[in-house]
């Protein structure tokens, strides 16, 4: 067995995050296509495009609040590269990630109002908007917490391997979980921040590099969102496990984009503050009996 | 009189840019640097961290920022001129 030292773990976990998450991606777009009797890319297609991005022409608008446009893009890789830390390499505490992900939100909000394009700033607008309904399921923490007595991953997951996976003690945290994650899918009935009614949402005027550098951390973010759900839930997976688990989750998530259609915002918050509800006032009631 | 300005500008275009790219380079060296430190050395837990939640983003942006094509300097010109000619 090969011993890596921390910083090697680190490089070799955020490379796999990136890579796998781009391929997750482009396996989401192909399922969608042939749900919809399309060809559809291939499935390397999202990594491509995110290495193409990179060589491609790049200029800045000249209505861009700099260099706020540009660190705004860093700030989103520093913040899922600590997700990448705080998960995988050290099973760390979970209300750092759920810190990471309230950033993440941030991020959406500034990237569209640092372009100084209408549809950024619409984007950045319903960024504050879906907030209001994504920050609430994520407190699906809390539940884990009132069940497991930590919020460790390391120790729940240890727990998970005494007392069995917490999918079957607390499924509506569970499918609360799993209604964040849809959110975070590109043309998830929820993506109301980058829908297609506003071009790109907060992505929309950041080309070329940016754009590629963007998309580097979406991927590991939907690398890692997908790992706290497993990891949390089902305990602790070879990595083939978590392959499978993963590849299994994209596909469902691709099966739902497939025959849904992208709601308009005020339907989006109705339906996620609805399954906030829903499962946080049952999974309580399933706690005390 | 709009030529010198457009040239004004397209010059000062120019400058901005090199400034990056110089600038982009230091970062790239010095991320690479940090990270090669900490993939030798083994220091202390909490500076990987810092060298990875730094040295990383910075040096992919970096790495972009010198990679990344630009346009011909002809082109430069269309793309700060203003659209509006004035009544």
């Amino acid at each position: 067995m090969i011993i890596l030292n921390l910083m090697a773990n680190i490089l070799l976990n955020v490379l796999v995050a990136f890579l796998v998450g781009s391929v997750l991606f482009g396996l989401q777009r192909k399922i969608m296509a042939r749900i919809q009797m399309r060809p559809g890319p291939p499935i390397i297609q999202h990594l491509l495009h995110t290495l193409k991005f990179f060589i491609k022409e790049s200029s800045f608008p000249q209505t861009a609040a700099m260099p706020f446009y540009i660190a705004i893009t860093a700030m989103l890789c520093v913040i899922w590269v600590s997700a990448v830390i705080v998960g995988p390499v050290t099973e760390g505490s979970l209300l750092l990630i759920f810190a990471i992900y309230a950033l993440h939100k941030i991020v959406e909000h500034n990237a569209g109002s640092s372009s100084g394009s209408p549809y950024g700033k619409l984007s950045c607008v319903r960024a504050v908007f879906s907030a209001a309904a994504e920050v609430p399921l994520f407190a699906v923490l809390i539940i884990i917490y009132f069940k497991t007595g930590t919020m460790n991953i390391g120790q729940i997951v240890s727990l998970q391997a005494v007392s069995g996976p917490l999918i079957y003690s607390i499924p509506l945290a569970a499918a609360m979980f799993f209604v964040l994650i849809l959110s975070k899918a590109p043309y998830s009935p929820f993506a109301i921040t980058k829908g297609k009614d506003i071009i790109s949402g907060y992505e929309t005027e950041h080309f070329g590099l940016l754009r590629g550098y963007l998309m580097i951390s979406e991927s590991i973010a939907w690398y890692m969102l997908l790992w706290v759900f497993l990891t949390v839930f089902i305990g602790g997976l070879s990595p083939l496990w978590y392959l499978v688990g993963m590849v299994v989750m994209s596909a469902i998530v691709a099966l739902i984009n497939a025959t849904t259609p992208i709601l308009n915002p005020n339907h989006s918050i109705m339906m996620q503050v609805s399954f906030a509800i829903i499962g946080i006032v049952g999974s309580f009631v399933l706690l005390l009996y | 009189m709009n030529n010198k300005i457009i040239s004004g500008i397209t010059h000062q275009t120019g400058e901005i840019m090199d400034k990056l790219k110089v600038a982009s380079y230091l970062i790239f060296i010095i991320s690479i640097a940090g990270i090669v430190y900490a993939l030798l050395f083994n220091p202390p837990n909490w500076v990987v961290y810092a060298i990875s939640i730094i040295f990383i983003p910075a040096g992919i942006l970096s790495f972009g920022l010198i990679v990344m094509a630009r346009g011909p300097k002809d082109d430069e010109e269309d793309k700060t001129r203003e659209p509006f000619i004035g009544y």
